[in-house]
């Protein structure tokens, strides 16, 4: 029965983690337009509601070409890779107490080392990124699909190390225990702000945003590893972007704001605190895009490997320290 | 046998046996991964989680990683059938195979375990982060420092292979083309 109910609970997070990305979508637009004092779409439905669905339409029954050169197996593999991996992370985020959920509880799967599940799930992700260069047999793609998997794997191990701090501290791998750990000491923003801008900024070149964006830039290189593909494959690789994008803005609260509970002395409402600092993180994801220059490839790596490591690296020692001599937080 | 194990099973072998005889190194890769995710998949079922994750990102999403980068780099996806190096390795290769499959027979059916497995689980506690880390940072800790050297050396090694200019003594652009003009006019 506890079986059934978690694949029940694991398909309503893909249908609603589906419908959230169609919607940031058009959220995204219409928020782009804004920050450039234009309108965004809006003839679709009432305030361009329907859009999302007019090009989920659109991009289904458009034509679906597999390149003749292709490696048909692996060109069919690469977005199922992408959006499989992309979708199972998000499953681990709590939203709410135990029973919070009508009596379920309000998390998918509750893992005791769920740090590590999350960095396999997003290692494994970067699989979809260099197989679809591959397979579309195109030397662009491949060159651009190795960019992309070389940016990704450089600042997965900035992400990495930058949770090393916060795990020693609350000395726990578990987001649940995390999240409680939170509840009573004040939010891990406050006690490792060097981890969260480190750890922020490695899960937006993550899901390759804006000023990371350049493995998919339209003017560079072809933009990159998707280019040969179309139709619902295509929209697979973005799907698989924003729902990225999406469990970033969950796992930054998650991890360093307190998750679930509300800010200061506001009642603690399952879901809706989650919620608003989920959009939030989301808006200011967005405003980035619209405000910010793109980083050069070297600039890209340089940062990674100069930057990020270094910091997180040497944030990790001092809390480490901390920890032993001091006892950490208690 | 519960039926993971019989599955886990044959997914390993045939995975492996993928690996070893796919002609397109890309596939094969492919199918090593896969049989990294089922082994964790196993290491995780025998208690031992911890390293189970770890064979995931390390193995699976590091070290195959860079086997696909160094493929699909070196255009090396097709493998090269040219004339067979060593003739008949088919038949030897097989002749050995066999007898490694008898020894395994053998060391399986006559295996007697030093102390019962039962007894042994507590031992494990799950193998969760906090015993392996007890265990690497008290008993084995001269081990993860000399692990730590071997890692050095492995890193400063692949620097020094591949980057022919480390080995000789770095010369600016400019003073190198200043020293061609004084040769030519020497000259």
């Amino acid at each position: 029965m506890e079986f059934v109910w978690t694949a029940v609970k694991a398909l309503l997070v893909v249908v609603g983690l589906l419908t959230a990305f169609a919607y940031m979508t058009l959220v995204e637009r219409r928020l782009l337009a804004r920050f450039q004092h234009r309108l965004g779409p809006n003839r679709v439905g009432p305030m361009g509601l329907l859009q999302p669905l007019a090009d989920a339409i659109k991009s289904i029954f458009k034509e679906d070409i597999t390149v003749r050169e292709a490696d048909r197996l692996v060109y069919l593999l690469a977005p199922l890779i992408s959006i499989t991996f992309a979708l199972v992370a998000f499953g681990l985020i709590p939203f709410g107490p135990e029973g919070a959920f009508f009596g379920l509880d309000p998390w998918v799967l509750d893992i005791d080392m769920g740090i590590l599940y999350l960095f396999a799930v997003s290692e494994m992700a970067v699989y979809g990124v260099f197989l679809a260069g591959w397979a579309s047999n195109s030397k662009y793609s491949l060159l651009g699909s190795l960019r992309s998997a070389a940016a990704l794997v450089s600042y997965e191990l900035g992400l990495g190390i930058s949770l090393l701090a916060p795990v020693i501290l609350v000395g726990s791998l578990n987001l649940r225990e995390i999240v409680e750990w939170q509840a009573q000491n004040g939010w891990l923003i406050l006690w490792q702000f060097p981890a969260f801008l480190v750890f922020t900024i490695a899960t937006m070149a993550e899901a390759a945003r804006t000023p990371f964006d350049l493995p998919e830039a339209e003017q560079e290189l072809v933009s990159g590893y998707n280019t040969e593909y179309s139709s619902i494959k295509w929209a697979l690789f973005q799907m698989a972007e924003y729902v990225h994008l999406i469990t970033a803005s969950a796992l930054i609260p998650t991890l360093f704001l307190g998750g679930w509970h509300a800010p200061a002395f506001l009642p603690d409402i399952p879901f809706l605190w989650l919620f608003v600092k989920m959009a939030l993180f989301l808006f200011l994801f967005i405003w980035i895009r619209a405000t910010w220059f793109r980083l050069r490839y070297d600039q890209l790596m340089r940062f990674s490997w100069g930057v990020l490591l270094p910091v997180a690296l040497v944030w990790f020692v001092v809390t480490a320290a901390w920890v032993v001599f001091k006892g950490g937080v208690a | 046998m519960s039926l993971f194990d019989l599955v886990a099973g044959l997914l390993l072998i045939l995975t492996a046996v993928a690996v070893v005889t796919l002609r397109n190194a890309v596939h094969a890769a492919l199918a090593l991964a896969g049989n990294f995710l089922v082994l964790a998949a196993v290491y995780m079922a025998l208690d031992a989680r911890f390293l189970g994750w770890i064979q995931v990102i390390v193995y699976a999403g590091a070290i195959m990683v860079l086997f696909l980068f160094v493929i699909m780099l070196l255009l090396a996806a097709r493998a090269d059938t040219g004339v067979d190096p060593v003739p008949s390795l088919r038949p030897f290769a097989g002749v050995v195979g066999v007898l490694l499959l008898v020894g395994l027979g053998y060391a399986v059916t006559t295996f007697e375990p030093v102390q019962s497995l039962v007894e042994t689980a507590p031992l494990l506690a799950g193998g969760t982060a906090q015993v392996v880390g007890e265990a690497l940072y008290g008993p084995w800790l001269y081990a993860v420092e000399l692990i730590a050297v071997l890692l050095l050396a492995a890193t400063v090694a692949a620097v020094v292979m591949v980057q022919p200019e480390v080995r000789r003594p770095r010369v600016k652009p400019q003073v190198a083309e200043r020293e061609r003009e004084l040769e030519e006019v020497t000259r």
